[in-house]
């Protein structure tokens, strides 16, 4: 017994209580609104059924149901392109900073600070801003296009159907890019300086060190960076109705707010969840790859 | 001991509390409304003014921002937290009511002294309305007509506003200017309520209606609408912008002519520095049918409420202030039998006469419980149009299918 209670102590008893710990708090916090959430894709749900947990089983018709909406694949189609470019556009250009201000140079630290502003705001205040700056007829970013020659008619970025998904990945790039820059900064800084030195020495060039050294010692580093990318863009909803309201036509509806729609506003309970839980494997998918991915990776 | 003392102490007190608590008993109703969000409202004044009177009735009011309105509801009623009395968008009111969740007030109203069902106009009575019984009662009513510039149509010799769809297009067309950032024309194609709001009119003039919305005339209607934003006679930026936004440019000199409601009479008569006026919604044809959208809230009460006699009383109250309105919070009843006064604003006044000719046109959105499904289609179709994604035809053929999947 007292063996018992000192392994609680200090041993393998505590651990467990540990962990213990925070699969419950998973378990009650994630594990059962997911539960819930793919429970309600299976039945059928009005508003009557919203508050209790046994309603009429569906089988997969809502499935069957959203799969053959006619904006399905267009959506599909939507958020593949939102994800990726959001996601390439976040990790390029947050690396090309980080590395930026990884170079000692007077306020090199105080500028980067400046960058995560970007970070701390609201969405729907990033949204509301770059509402104004991408607007048609009187928006600041057609005036600069405009004025250094690059565009001779008006852009109509939130209106058009092939720039409205663009005007929502511009404004999530420019939300997103501080974190990215923050967390490849701190994988840079991570780096022995001796490294660089010896490779110096050796003659290689800045390409042959950054290829050689930087991207190898910070595999871990971008792997977190991408998947952490992965489900904030896809969980991005603020600035789809701050911007577009996923039109013109759904061309700018992503599956995020897809299901937000068919929830809150056509009241369809049942779709949304089911819109949700197909988004949840597509994560599950990714994130499957991504530990697949580091599995092997050199520890230490 | 001193613990146990003390809790004794602490149950006489409240044991005294509880008994002398009855003497104060008061029904407590609990009103949501969007009203005075941002400035003093109807409901939120006079929910304050009944508090003030002191009767055995307590009104608890609640602000509910617009975009949540609807959803806090619903889920209120399907925990058992219902407010007693809430007041909705007309559109949202049939999915309510059509599934009982209003309390059927017909023998209520009926019986009452001050509520008179036979004066208010068609449109806003039917959407409180279902199955022949009345859930609720209209709150205020609005609808759409066309904001013109007087100045720039003499600029341009034009002398009256336009008649017909196709003279809309034309003068549209004659009105834009370029060089000086003026469009023809502004409205709202937003992909969202607004966007239905504005263009379900134009598919009631040619005959159709919310459940029959490929008709031809819908077709040329939406045609119509693309040639002006082909022309670039309006900001291809009509397709965002909602209607507040929308009437922004009108306000500021950039468009000619607006599609918008009473709402912006306020605004309009402070920001427009030019000579302006209201005309009826231009018709397919010359002379022919007329139609508007119609706007504005409803008041209901919950089949759940606890005291649907005090909710009641509270609802006559609401509805023997009616007068006030107009003069104090610029919202029109929805009821032939109050006269609206001057307001002293000789452009507002005129422009009032207008909407309310244009009121008499005005159909409501449904009703319908599925409402916000049926609107999708609708302005989906007309956004697939109006980018050129689809052709008219096509596109409202597939709204209609999809509506009459819905409608059954």
């Amino acid at each position: 017994m007292s063996r018992f209670l000192g392994s609680l102590r200090d041993g393998i008893g505590f651990d467990l209580i540990l962990v213990g710990a925070a699969m419950l708090f998973l378990l009650a916090l994630a594990g059962l609104p997911l539960v819930y959430n793919v429970l309600m894709s299976f039945q059928q749900v009005d508003m009557f059924t919203l508050g209790s947990l046994l309603r009429p089983f569906a089988g997969f018709a809502n499935y069957v149901a959203v799969v053959a909406q006619p904006e399905f694949w267009l959506v599909t189609k939507n958020t593949l392109i939102f994800v990726f470019a959001s996601m390439a556009g976040q990790f390029v250009i947050g690396f090309a900073l980080a590395i930026f201000f990884a170079q000692n140079f007077p306020g090199a630290s105080t500028i980067r600070g400046l960058f995560l502003v970007s970070w701390v705001m609201p969405g729907l205040v990033v949204g509301a801003i770059w509402s104004w700056i991408l607007a048609g007829d009187f928006g600041v970013f057609n005036a600069i296009l405009k004025s250094l020659g690059l565009i001779q008619a008006t852009v109509f970025w939130k209106s058009d159907p092939n720039f409205a998904l663009w005007s929502v990945v511009i404004a999530n790039i420019w939300l997103g890019l501080a974190f990215n820059m923050l967390l490849l900064s701190v994988g840079l800084a991570a780096i022995p300086r001796d490294l660089y030195e010896a490779a110096e020495l050796d003659g290689a060039n800045a390409f042959q060190r950054f290829w050689t050294i930087t991207l190898p010692m910070m595999r871990s580093t971008i792997g977190a960076v991408l998947s952490l990318g992965l489900i904030g863009t896809l969980q991005q909803f603020d600035l789809f109705p701050a911007l577009t309201e996923g039109g013109p036509a759904n061309t700018s509806t992503v599956a995020g707010y897809w299901a937000w729609q068919m929830s809150f506003q056509l009241y369809d309970f049942a779709k949304g969840a089911t819109i949700s839980v197909m988004m949840f494997v597509l994560v599950l998918f990714a994130s499957v790859v991504y530990v697949r991915s580091t599995r092997h990776e050199v520890r230490g | 001991m001193k613990l146990t003392h003390l809790g004794l102490m602490a149950g006489i007190a409240f044991g005294a509390m509880g008994m002398a608590a009855p003497a104060f008993a008061q029904t407590v109703i609990k009103v949501w409304s969007i009203d005075g969000a941002n400035a003093p409202g109807i409901a939120d004044t006079l929910s304050k003014e009944f508090n003030e009177q002191n009767t055995d009735i307590q009104i608890d009011y609640r602000i509910v921002p617009f975009d949540d309105l609807v959803n806090e509801a619903l889920r209120a009623f399907a925990t058992g937290q219902a407010p007693d009395i809430i007041s909705l968008d007309n559109p949202d009111f049939a999915l309510f009511s059509s599934r009982g969740a209003f309390l059927d007030i017909t023998e209520r109203a009926a019986a009452s002294d001050i509520i008179d069902t036979s004066v208010y106009y068609e449109g806003p009575l039917n959407s409180v309305s279902w199955d022949g019984k009345l859930f609720g009662l209209p709150k205020y009513t609005d609808t759409i007509a066309l904001f013109y510039n007087k100045d720039l149509f003499a600029k341009a010799g034009i002398a009256e506003p336009p008649q017909t769809w196709s003279e809309l297009v034309d003068t549209a067309a004659k009105l834009t200017d370029p060089s000086t950032n003026t469009y023809g024309i502004t409205f709202s194609a937003r992909a969202g309520e607004e966007g239905t709001f504005q263009y379900l009119p134009w598919i009631q003039m040619a005959g159709g209606n919310y459940d029959n919305v490929n008709v031809p005339g819908a077709v040329e209607a939406i045609e119509d609408w693309k040639a002006i934003i082909d022309a670039k006679s309006a900001s291809q930026d009509v397709l965002s912008l909602g209607q507040w936004d929308s009437t922004g440019t009108f306000n500021s000199g950039n468009a000619a002519m607006a599609i918008s409601g009473p709402w912006e009479l306020n605004r309009m008569a402070t920001d427009a520095k030019f000579d302006w006026g209201v005309a009826l919604l231009p018709t397919q044809t010359e002379g022919g049918e007329r139609s508007s959208a119609l706007g504005g809230f409803n008041w209901g009460i919950f089949a759940t409420t606890k005291h649907p006699d005090e909710a009641f009383k509270v609802l006559e109250f609401y509805i023997s202030q009616d007068e006030r309105m107009f003069p104090e919070f610029s919202s029109i009843p929805a009821r032939n039998d109050i006269a609206l006064p001057e307001t002293g604003v000789p452009l507002k006044d005129a422009a009032l006469k207008v909407f309310q000719e244009q009121l008499k046109y005005a159909q409501p959105r449904g009703p319908h419980p599925e409402w916000q499904k049926i609107s999708k289609a609708i302005y989906d179709a007309m956004q697939q149009v109006l980018t050129g994604q689809v052709p008219a035809q096509q596109a409202l053929d597939q709204a209609q299918a999809t509506i009459k999947g819905i409608t059954g």
